[in-house]
């Protein structure tokens, strides 16, 4: 599962990274979201426009379009590792 | 190891300071209150913005407390220090060119865990620092507490709590750096786990002699920026090929590692600066839960809304608008009364001759210039800091990214867009923003459709005024349709790829009045010193064709499109002509050409509709075009004046159709 086709307001486990469609993954780690890292996917905007994920650990919101949500991989956090 | 006799390669400022005014740096991620710390030190001397990557150019200044004098400097907004964009490469150059005495380390302590660690990337290039652990006050709000002693005792360089907004912390910090300049001593640079520091130690052990002193960056430096795979140190690297042994060690290092940790190789440092970062973020801070939602929250849910947030947007462009007819419409008459009054006064309408017409140029030029800055442009530059610094933009970046996909455009297109309806040129400046070259193309292309405070002088003078608010209206509507799909053609034409939208949303803030007055000075500044000098001499360049009587020549040569194609009156031509110089020169010298200031006892009402509608969508201003010349390029530039035309004669001949002119 991607962050792509998260539910609005699950705790997820981001567990991998693959490489953005169009490139500018690279920036995904600088804004604060690394692999094993809980993250939530706050609001989704209208249109299949971008998602907004927020790092509870950190406080920080990130807006990701769709393209750069494909590329990080989550998984529930509750699942059994 | 910081030499300063030595020569610095690339370097755009090389003059001498005074003696032992040593070079202050301030270094911090995008949004954490850097640029507003710096401007709360320098002065009126500076630009700051809340979107991210909005101090793209350095400001400078001198600063001097306690005796102590320096210059300092603000880099542009970076994640860490491998560059992505051109203006996080400023930064990374800026720093391993050894241009800066000290460092100062701005952290946004809201996000310290994040903020924290580009102050472990600065701490490794061995340059004196302070940190300026800012927001203080927005992490009380959020409950984090920060043990500032403890902090310094892990960095080993001095911490000093700020809120730069309120000014709290600005002069400590700068006494605290210019002393750490003077003293030269390094702070500690974090430990990782065992096998990344033995691989650190081997690289160390391999480099080869002189390099890191010939780099001038500590040997731990290095070898950390090689397991990295910084591109930008490899690239400089290979270049020698005495460093093909070192760099092929550096790549096995990396592979070692990376199978290690069962991480791609790319990220397997990152993750580990990440996981010191955070256990420096535990062992330094407390955060108590918070248990009611926020306020920034609950304001989220009605301005990020799907429905209702577009909503607000919608009617926050509106209002923009609303301001322009109301407040600017009254306070352009005021402004035009007495230059009215003193060109009757001096130039009675019996009075010809070559001074004549080269006063009534000046007069015109200046009363121009005057009638657009402060009624339109000064109000509009006002709104859009203050949604700027608020925080809004990026939420409606946010919003409309989805809508501007689908005329391939990128969410964060919308802010030079919004700002080019103030003046083309920050617009198109504003286009610096956007991460893919494309996506910069496409936008500097459509900035100059937008219409800018200029073009809403003549949409309400000759529309407004004659056909009522409504007609002008429609003509902003028709103006964001066609943008629309000029953005869809760009899209198809302009070749690359573009990166999906991937913005930090930061938290609301409520910009001091002194930065946000600061920022629309700024900008009125640009509009004084580089436009309105344009347009009193292109004015008086008017009144000596006017005397010569050349305008009746370009008439007569521009007679097939005004009055064959557009079906305008002759006289037009050199209106619309001359308008490249300035775009509200068209009106002046549209009331020059007619004789009259009364366009509707002169024009048809299809003839008013279908001159504004080609004055809208014609080649910008030479402002707007050399700005668009310095940011993509004359090909692009030429392509778009392309673009403009043939959008400006399409629209007006549909007008002139429609309307049966």
């Amino acid at each position: 599962m991607t962050l792509a086709d998260a539910t609005v307001g699950r705790l997820l486990k981001v567990i991998g990274r693959n490489a953005p469609r169009h490139g500018g993954g690279e920036t995904i780690a600088g804004l604060g979201i690394h692999v094993g890292e809980e993250v939530i996917v706050v609001r989704a905007a209208p249109v299949s426009g971008p998602i907004l994920v927020e790092v509870p650990s950190s406080g920080v919101r990130v807006a990701m379009g769709r393209g750069m949500a494909e590329a990080v991989v989550v998984e529930p956090a509750d699942a059994a590792a | 190891m910081r030499r300063h006799e030595a020569p610095e390669p690339g370097s755009g400022d090389s003059q001498p300071g005074i003696p032992n005014e040593p070079l202050i740096a301030f270094v911090g991620q995008p949004n954490c209150g850097k640029s507003t710390l710096f401007n709360a030190l320098a002065g009126f001397k500076a630009n700051t913005g809340n979107f991210p990557g909005t101090s793209v150019a350095i400001t400078q200044s001198r600063v001097a407390f306690a005796g102590l004098h320096a210059r300092i400097v603000d880099l542009p907004g970076t994640y860490s220090l491998t560059p992505r964009d051109g203006a996080e490469e400023v930064t990374r150059r800026f720093l391993s060119e050894h241009r800066a005495d000290a460092v100062i380390a701005v952290v946004d302590a809201s996000v310290l865990s994040r903020s924290v660690e580009l102050t472990l990337e600065l701490l490794e290039t061995g340059l004196p620092m302070v940190v300026a652990l800012n927001m203080m006050d927005e992490a009380r709000r959020k409950g984090i507490e920060v043990d500032v002693a403890a902090l310094e005792a892990r960095l080993g360089v001095p911490v000093v709590p700020t809120v730069a907004t309120r000014g709290e912390g600005v002069v400590a910090v700068a006494i605290r750096a210019m002393t750490a300049a003077k003293a030269r001593r390094p702070g500690i640079p974090p430990v990782y786990d065992r096998d990344i520091e033995e691989s650190l130690a081997g690289l160390q052990e391999a480099a080869p002699r002189g390099l890191a002193d010939s780099l001038r960056v500590p040997q731990r430096f290095l070898a950390v920026r090689l397991l990295e795979a910084d591109p930008f140190l490899l690239k400089h690297l290979d270049r020698d090929a005495a460093n093909r042994d070192f760099l092929d060690l550096a790549a096995a290092q990396r592979q070692h590692l990376a199978e290690l940790h069962g991480w791609p190789e790319e990220s397997v440092f990152g993750s580990h600066r990440h996981a010191a970062a955070v256990d420096l973020f535990e062992s330094v801070a407390t955060v108590r839960s918070r248990t009611r939602r926020s306020k920034r929250e609950r304001l989220d849910d009605v301005l990020m809304h799907p429905f209702w947030g577009l909503v607000f947007a919608a009617l926050a462009l509106a209002a923009l608008f609303l301001v322009a007819f109301l407040v600017g419409d009254r306070v352009a008459s005021l402004v035009q009364r007495p230059f009215n009054a003193l060109g009757q006064a001096l130039l009675p309408a019996g009075v010809t001759g070559f001074w004549a017409d080269v006063g009534r140029g000046l007069l015109d030029g200046i009363a121009g210039g005057a009638g657009i800055v402060l009624p339109y442009l000064v109000p509009l530059l006002l709104i859009m800091s203050v949604m700027e610094d608020v925080g809004y933009l990026p939420r409606a970046a946010f919003l409309v990214d989805g809508l501007l996909h689908r005329v391939g455009l990128h969410g964060k297109s919308i802010i030079p867009l919004i700002l080019g309806y103030g003046c083309n040129v920050p617009g198109i400046l504003g286009t610096r923003i956007l991460e893919s070259p494309r996506d910069r193309v496409i936008t500097a292309l459509l900035v100059p459709l937008t219409a800018c405070s200029a073009r809403t002088v003549i949409i309400l003078a000759l529309v407004a005024a004659t056909l009522g608010p409504l007609a002008a209206l429609g003509i902003y509507l028709l103006n964001i349709v066609v943008t629309a799909l000029a953005a869809r053609l760009l899209s198809a034409i302009v070749p690359g790829t573009a990166p999906g939208l991937l913005m930090d949303i930061p938290p609301y803030r409520i910009p001091p009045v002194r930065a946000v007055l600061r920022k629309v000075w700024f900008r009125v500044r640009e509009f004084l010193v580089a436009a309105w000098p344009v347009l009193i001499v292109a004015s008086v360049f008017l009144g000596v064709l006017t005397y010569l009587g050349i305008d009746r020549w370009v008439n007569e040569a521009l007679r097939p499109v005004t009055v064959g194609v557009l079906g305008l009156p002759e006289a037009v031509g050199v209106t619309l002509f001359f308008g490249i110089l300035r775009k509200e020169l068209s009106l002046v010298m549209l009331f020059q050409a007619l004789g009259t200031t009364d366009v509707a006892s002169v024009l048809t009402a299809a003839q008013l509709v279908t001159f504004t509608l080609f004055v809208t969508f014609y080649v910008p201003c030479v402002s707007t075009l050399a700005a668009q010349v310095r940011e993509v390029g004359w090909r692009w530039t030429l392509v778009g004046v392309g673009l403009n035309t043939s959008i400006a004669l399409g629209v007006a001949v549909i007008a002139r159709l429609a309307m049966g002119g």
